[in-house]
């Protein structure tokens, strides 16, 4: 079953760069120097340049697939299985995308309640979140686009934050080069995978690009730019932190914000942690949109009604997550999942797209 | 005479009496019976004297058809010295001509054909010089309250028959002339037919302002910002013509609406286009800021005090707290009763006569800002936050604009109150999706930032020199892209050539 979307609710090639980059920088960014530098320790950077390259494949299957059914996974579901089947598959993406978006929003009012808001509630942060998804989701999906474009312009001020931590920072914690094992950067660069995750929606939004050949570029330069990202702040980051240090911060980044000093601001983490609401928005509600519209999809419910079920199960289940422990067993599920996803997956559907296109030629 | 009176009388009398018995109960409705003194024909003229304009009446309209030879209606044409004569066999026209300001002409010989005579009277304020608009250099005319001279001031300055004027009459009561202006060949035809179903499609009894006609015809009526803009400006309107924008006017109002605008568009002044550009985007930049920080600032200082001390330096928190030492209010509360109070200020300094409403601004400001900081209600610092957020408010060239800023402090109030920075950047994801979701009659209301449109920000928050802005803004889609020839109006000379 082929959806055609109105021209009018396409969007131009070159925002996929912004729902790509806004996607994969979100929660992840915050604190996963840590666990990559547990296995990989200085050369933690040379993990994240793998593990980014890796996904570069990975694009380029997402839009071999795409292109070869012109359609989302749902149509590619259904090419390979057929219908009943394909709609039992791609029904578990729904809940894929639900537990991204809970892991997110999750991580970061965690991050709120230990950082600067103890006394925050879990639930009404979650309820006025929910409020605003839906406001956005209801403007359609260039709304959706452009929370996704301000999540990534307007916290871009902060990157510049991290000069003064450039002033602090001793190169020589990088030496020696490549001391680290194969197995261990392979190790580092798992560890990635929720830091990572994100832009696997392109196969989720492809009927919604406009030329989508065009936007193959933007795909590919906003992987770059988030690797490139991830890469400086895990050189920074090893650079800034003695060896010791970096093992006990759960949340380098925000502890690197600690040393910015402006005349007027002393602890500059706080407005970070605010600012970064933006940057979370669009991961949740582009989740959320995409397992909204996965419901409408499958089950012919309406778009609107899907976003508000959506939203009730996110107000009940979040609720429960009240521990460390299980907030950190759901992030590592969910890095699991996303690794399961894009590196296992994805290259299987490919696989079977190709197949199914030799067989169905035949 | 009589006679023909009589038969008049009982021959129309029940096709006509409908409009003309309402018509007698008003005492300006006057008809009168004349005959021609060449030909003997009787004739009669009817009209609304309050209409009418009775020096062209005694002037041109009588004498000539007194003195002339009047055989058919069809001679008036010949006789009359003027412009505006239709001559028709419909009477369902006659109430509507006859309120236009029209005499209707009935020969006694032939009682289904009217002549009609335009003898409007124009009452027209003179022309003055811009007050919300004002700029220092530049033109100095404004609109005024008659849709005929507003066109005239448009026409003057757009003298090619591109300029396309279309004229509706709306509102069941009022029955207001609507005039829609563009650019043939220009502006996008989508954008005209939206204008277009939009106007026709307005329910309403009496529009007796532009305000009117932007209310019933934007995008989403429950959005506090303005969708349409309104400039009294008409060398605004020529230029926005020229870039192939629609332009709405309304008889009866000083005031011309723009449309599809965007949200930029607001902060900035027609005085940007006759500065320098260097100056100008410099300008524009301040009024940016001056919104974002009018906005912010007292939900900040609530945020920060009322939740996060820490994260001022220790040197400032002293100033601050030195400062806020005697107040008994938290924060908010504060705040909020030092907004309210600029907000009364504003409010009747808006309501009152000019003279006596400077001197309330001058008292009300000086008095009750140092007593209540005297009394230990707010703190200096509060107070001059407040004043400078007031005064950075007032930046804004658009004045439907400038009130929306002054009102979307309160949300962020309430939930600085309440989540502290984080309640005021959430408040801030809010604002922005509203913005988003807006649109100017079908266009996106935030371009050209988003969808971002890199070449057009070159008349956006800044402005860049006139020879970079030979293309026509995207988002309008005009059907001709092209202002100027760039290569002709920027010919590089080598050093010493």
């Amino acid at each position: 079953m082929q959806e055609q979307i109105p021209e009018e609710f396409k969007i131009s090639p070159s925002l996929v760069f912004y729902m790509v980059a806004s996607m994969q920088i979100g929660i992840g960014i915050l604190g996963y120097q840590r666990s990559v530098t547990k296995y990989a320790y200085q050369d933690a950077w040379i993990s994240v340049l793998l593990a980014g390259a890796l996904l570069h494949i990975i694009v380029w299957m997402i839009y071999k697939i795409a292109e070869e059914v012109n359609g989302d996974i749902v149509t590619a579901h259904e090419y390979v299985v057929g219908k009943l089947v394909g709609k039992t598959i791609s029904s578990l993406f729904i809940v894929y995308f639900f537990i991204y978006a809970l892991t997110v929003l999750r991580s970061y009012i965690e991050v709120i309640q230990v950082w600067m808001f103890p006394e925050v509630s879990t639930f009404w942060f979650t309820f006025a979140f929910m409020v605003l998804c839906i406001y956005i989701i209801y403007g359609g999906f260039r709304v959706v686009v452009g929370i996704a474009f301000f999540g990534l312009v307007i916290p871009s001020y902060l990157f510049l934050t991290f000069g003064y931590n450039i002033k602090y920072a001793d190169f020589s914690h990088l030496l020696p080069i490549f001391d680290t094992s194969i197995k261990n950067i392979i190790l580092g660069s798992y560890q990635m995978s929720l830091t990572f995750i994100g832009f696997e929606i392109i196969l989720f939004f492809y009927p919604f690009i406009k030329e989508p050949q065009k936007s193959k570029k933007w795909a590919h330069f906003a992987l770059l730019t988030s690797t490139l990202l991830y890469t400086g702040l895990m050189i920074l980051a090893i650079a800034y932190f003695s060896e010791l240090k970096i093992e006990k911060s759960i949340w380098v980044t925000l502890t690197m914000w600690k040393i910015v000093q402006l005349p007027f601001v002393e602890r500059f983490e706080y407005i970070g942690i605010a600012s970064w609401n933006l940057v979370i928005l669009p991961n949740v509600c582009v989740s959320i949109w995409v397992a909204s519209r996965l419901i409408k999809r499958i089950f012919h419910l309406k778009h609107r009604n899907g976003v508000i079920i959506i939203a009730l199960f996110m107000l009940i289940i979040i609720s429960f997550i009240d521990t460390r422990e299980k907030i950190n067993v759901l992030n590592n599920f969910t890095g699991k999942m996303g690794f399961g996803f894009t590196f296992i997956y994805i290259p299987l559907l490919y696989i079977c797209i190709m197949i199914a296109k030799k067989v169905k030629e035949k | 005479m009589k006679k023909w009176i009589k038969k008049n009388q009982t021959q129309n009398g029940r096709k006509q009496s409908e409009w003309e018995k309402a018509l007698e109960k008003s005492k300006d409705f006057k008809k009168s019976f004349h005959i021609n003194k060449k030909t003997n024909i009787p004739f009669s003229l009817t009209f609304v004297t309050s209409l009418v304009d009775e020096q062209i009446i005694q002037q041109s309209v009588l004498p000539n058809l007194l003195a002339d030879e009047l055989q058919t209606i069809s001679d008036i044409k010949k006789i009359l010295p003027l412009a505006d004569v239709e001559i028709s066999n419909d009477p369902s026209q006659i109430e509507q001509k006859l309120l236009n300001g029209y005499v209707m002409l009935t020969l006694k010989s032939n009682e289904d054909q009217f002549g009609f005579i335009a003898a409007q009277k124009e009452i027209v304020r003179g022309l003055t010089t811009p007050e919300i608009e004002f700029s220092v250099i530049g033109p100095k005319e404004a609109f005024v309250e008659s849709i005929g001279q507003n066109i005239n001031l448009v026409r003057k300055r757009l003298p090619v028959k591109e300029l396309i004027i279309e004229e509706y009459t709306l509102g069941s009561l009022s029955k207001t002339r609507i005039a829609i202006l563009y650019m043939d060949g220009i502006t996008d035809e989508e954008n005209v037919n939206t204008v277009r179903e939009r106007i026709t499609s307005i329910e309403f009894d009496a529009i007796t302002d532009s305000s009117f006609v932007v209310q019933l015809i934007c995008d989403n009526s429950n959005s506090p910002f303005p969708q349409l803009l309104d400039t009294e400006r008409p060398d605004r309107v020529s230029s926005v013509l020229a870039e192939g924008k629609v332009v709405i006017m309304v008889d009866g109002s000083p005031h011309a609406l723009i449309t599809p605008t965007t949200l930029v568009e607001f902060f900035g002044s027609f005085e940007d286009y006759l500065l320098n550009w260097i100056l100008s985007s410099f300008f524009r930049l301040i009024r940016v800021f001056a919104v974002i920080f009018s906005i912010q600032i007292t939900p900040l200082y609530v945020a920060v005090l009322t939740y996060h001390y820490e994260l001022i330096p220790r040197d400032l928190i002293g100033t601050l707290i030195a400062s806020r030492r005697v107040v008994p209010l938290p924060p908010i509360l504060e705040a909020l009763f030092l907004e309210l109070t600029i907000e009364l200020l504003r409010e009747a300094g808006a309501r009152l006569p000019t003279k006596v409403g400077q001197t309330i601004g001058i008292v009300g400001g000086i008095v009750i800002g140092t007593a209540s900081v005297e009394a230990g209600l707010t703190s200096n610092i509060l107070l001059i936050f407040i004043a400078l957020s007031a005064l950075a408010s007032f930046t804004t060239p658009v004045y439907k604009m400038a009130n929306t800023i002054r009102l979307l402090r309160f949300p962020f109030l309430l939930f600085a109150q309440l989540w502290g920075l984080l309640g005021i950047v959430f408040c801030t994801c809010f604002l922005l999706t509203h913005l988003l979701r807006l649109t100017s009659l079908g266009r996106p209301y935030f371009q050209p930032i988003y969808p971002p449109r890199i070449k057009d920000l070159k008349d956006s928050i800044i402005r860049l020199p006139f020879s970079n802005q030979s293309l026509r803004p995207y988002y309008l889609h005009t059907k001709n892209r092209t202002r100027f020839n760039k290569e002709k109006a920027h010919m590089k000379k080598d050093i010493d050539e």
